[in-house]
């Protein structure tokens, strides 16, 4: 495959980077509804529709549930779907979000994370996204606008592969990616249309089709419903090295790589590694570089898939390191760990015996400063050298 | 096939397919609600996609773990997604030019409560389906619970007969004027007892369907839960028009009509002492219940007398 041709640069915000992404991937149905930190989405697309720039039915629902039910109903029938929404919206849809992956509909949907109990929800936070990882879903985390374009545009490669047949949610972090405004190089639709063109050359995925004996539903028990579970954990499995395989093809011809499920850097040699995800990794990468330049072997493992979890690939990345810090934008209600910690200490066997700290920060529109990060790797090289160190940490609360 | 010249068309003439669904389906004896679905494809054709939810319909609809029983398209939702899934099916089928029937199939229960926000949306927004809503006055296929469909007095299992509470103390959300008020392309009322009103509806629901909503309430009497003699349902249906308890009437693009006016209608008492849902009202309860059907129908006849031409 040769390569792109150079998009256009244009200065515009998270959101408009969504709704630019979904535009470039030509959907047919689009359904969305307005909310913090989102509705710049819905109202670009629908500016896109009435203009004739984009040749969707766009649907003005009356509530999330109901865009998640439209698209669902859509995909079913064959079209192309986009919907992208936000915190409550995410978890109005949460009975929708289930029947969508139970009906392995391959829709994409962008979810600009944002807190989600309690009252003073209008922040940033990701758990939105950890509330709904149970759904069935591929979860994906993107750290700032050009990927989120990059990610939109990689996820129907990976939503309608026919070996995955999976719903792809894109998150990024709301308000901090929603409404920052930055360089972003926009690809010419054909070059999009030529990176989606394998998709075509699938046999149709099956559809339901108005006067044909089909039907379809969630009404299997015992043994049809056994199966079906079975199929789409084996298709959750297929996603992590098919997210690899399309950020190697989209890289090779846009120019852009992310390293698929987690993105390693300066690993290779280092001692103690930190593990993020979202708009925070460019921050934790700035005191990877200081802290290195002070002769601690720091590295920094971006986590891009949270759904299904990139075990074999975090195994391989952190097996034999000295310590390992976790730094979770959101709590587990139960566990004393942050949700990707909790996650992360499944594989503590495999990883070898390095300590795994878990760190809170950035709820609720906290930033996650550059002094946390440095904090985190002082405390993360204390615990390397063996010394005691303390297992969960809330960073705001000790400040 | 229907013939516009002749002044009474038979109920056969309005049937363009054959029977859809198997014998011996899954549902109780003397349901309206089976003969209800059986007949609705024979009028609507087979380029029709049924879209519905757990309850009374779902077994023989969208299937009890094997497939469901009968030939047509559908696609099973739960309660609260029915008309948003109909609406992303017509949306695409209508983009790409197929021929398509979006039938919205649901019981009361999820039409006038869970279910209501996506449907009065969908109306809102004029979408290209139709919304039939069988109303049984309750949840029926979970064992008789009350909805917000169940007329006042009524008793059933979560507003049982008590010694201080007796019966379901509000009257029933007036459905059919709450959707009357979305101004949809179509509407109706209708019931068993009269096919050949119910047919020609669904023929207009059809080519209504084309350009906008369509809303339909049909009148489905559960002789478990009503406790009405399993023979007798068809009966229950007559009387409920003929005592005015469930007038028939349609509306095109808001405006209603009668499609059957009764001459002198009975008293509600001889709806009501065909089952035993009622049979615990003293004469102030029957006169409650007797002025909730007054109200309702001096309501649509003075909407009537408004649009009359």
């Amino acid at each position: 495959m040769v390569s792109a041709q150079k998009g256009q640069v244009r200065v515009i915000t998270g959101n408009a980077v969504g709704a630019y992404g979904a535009l470039l991937c030509r959907p047919e149905v689009v359904a969305a509804y307005p909310i913090t930190p989102q509705s710049e989405i819905a109202e670009q697309i629908a500016q896109f529709v009435n203009n004739g720039e984009l040749d969707a039915e766009y649907v003005e629902v009356e509530g999330e549930n109901s865009a998640m039910n439209v698209v669902l109903g859509a995909s079913v029938a064959g079209a192309r779907v986009f919907t992208a929404t936000s915190s409550y919206g995410l978890v109005f849809m949460y009975d929708a979000l289930q029947e969508t992956s139970g009906y392995r509909a391959p829709v994409v949907m962008v979810n600009a994370n944002r807190e989600t109990p309690g009252i003073h929800a209008v922040s940033s936070g990701q758990q939105d996204m950890v509330s709904t990882r149970d759904t069935g879903w591929v979860q994906i985390i993107v750290e700032n606008d050009q990927e989120i374009l990059d990610q939109i545009i990689m996820s129907y490669r990976l939503a309608e592969d026919n070996n995955i047949l999976l719903p792809v949610m894109v998150n990024y972090d709301g308000f901090y990616l929603s409404y920052l405004a930055e360089a972003v190089e926009i690809p010419l639709i054909e070059d999009v249309d030529a990176f989606l063109a394998p998709l075509k050359k699938q046999t149709p995925r099956q559809k339901l089709v108005p006067g044909v004996n089909i039907g379809c539903g969630t009404h299997g028990i015992e043994m049809g419903y056994v199966e079906a579970r079975y199929k789409h954990c084996q298709a959750m499995e297929r996603v992590k090295p098919k997210v690899d395989e399309i950020d190697k093809a989209f890289g090779d011809y846009f120019g852009r790589y992310y390293g698929g499920q987690i993105e390693e850097y300066r690993t290779d040699d280092a001692d103690i590694i930190i593990l993020a995800s979202g708009s925070a990794t460019g921050t934790v990468r700035t005191v990877v570089d200081s802290k290195r330049e002070k002769g601690i072997k720091v590295g920094l493992v971006k986590l891009r898939l949270f759904r299904p979890f990139p075990a074999e690939r975090l195994i391989e990345a952190l097996q034999g390191k000295k310590a390992i810090g976790v730094i979770d934008r959101s709590v587990g209600f139960g566990w004393k760990y942050g949700p990707i910690c909790t996650e992360l200490r499944a594989l503590s066997r495999e990883i070898g015996t390095a300590p795994i700290l878990s760190y809170i920060d950035g709820l609720a529109n906290l930033d996650i400063t550059i002094p946390h990060i440095e904090r985190v790797v002082d405390e993360l090289d204390t615990a390397a050298k063996g010394k005691p160190y303390q297992e969960v940490t809330w960073i705001p609360m000790e400040e | 096939m229907v013939d516009a010249t002749k002044k009474r068309n038979r109920v056969f003439d309005y049937f363009i397919e054959e029977e859809q669904f198997a014998g011996g389906v899954a549902w109780c004896a003397g349901c309206p609600l089976e003969l209800t679905a059986r007949f609705v494809p024979k009028v609507l054709g087979k380029k029709m996609i049924f879209v519905g939810t757990p309850g009374c319909a779902a077994p023989v609809l969208h299937g009890q773990n094997i497939g469901a029983w009968h030939h047509l398209a559908y696609m099973a939702s739960v309660m609260t997604g029915v008309p948003s899934k109909a609406t992303g099916l017509s949306r695409y089928y209508h983009k790409t030019g197929q021929e398509a029937t979006v039938v919205c199939f649901t019981g009361d229960g999820c039409a006038t409560d869970v279910g209501f926000q996506p449907l009065s949306g969908a109306a809102e927004r004029n979408e290209r389906i139709i919304y039939i809503a069988y109303d049984n006055e309750g949840y029926m296929n979970t064992g008789n619970q009350r909805s917000s469909a169940t007329p006042l007095g009524a008793a059933t299992t979560t507003t049982p007969v008590g010694k201080i509470k007796r019966g379901k103390p509000t009257p029933a959300k007036n459905m059919p004027m709450v959707m009357l008020m979305h101004k949809p392309r179509y509407m109706a009322t209708a019931t068993l007892s009269h096919l050949e009103d119910f047919a020609k509806k669904l023929t207009k629901a059809k080519e209504a369907a084309k350009e906008g909503f369509v809303y339909l309430h049909v009148f489905a009497p559960c002789p478990v839960g009503w406790r009405i003699d399993s023979n007798r349902v068809i009966e229950v249906c007559r009387t409920a028009v003929r005592t005015n308890y469930f007038p028939l009437w349609e509306a095109e693009n808001g405006k209603p009509r009668f499609t059957l006016e009764v001459a002198s209608p009975k008293p509600v008492g001889e709806f009501t002492k065909l089952m035993r849902k009622f049979s615990h009202l003293d004469e102030n309860g029957m006169k409650d219940l007797q002025r909730t059907v007054d109200e309702r129908f001096a309501l649509i006849k003075g909407l009537c007398e408004v649009y009359k031409e």
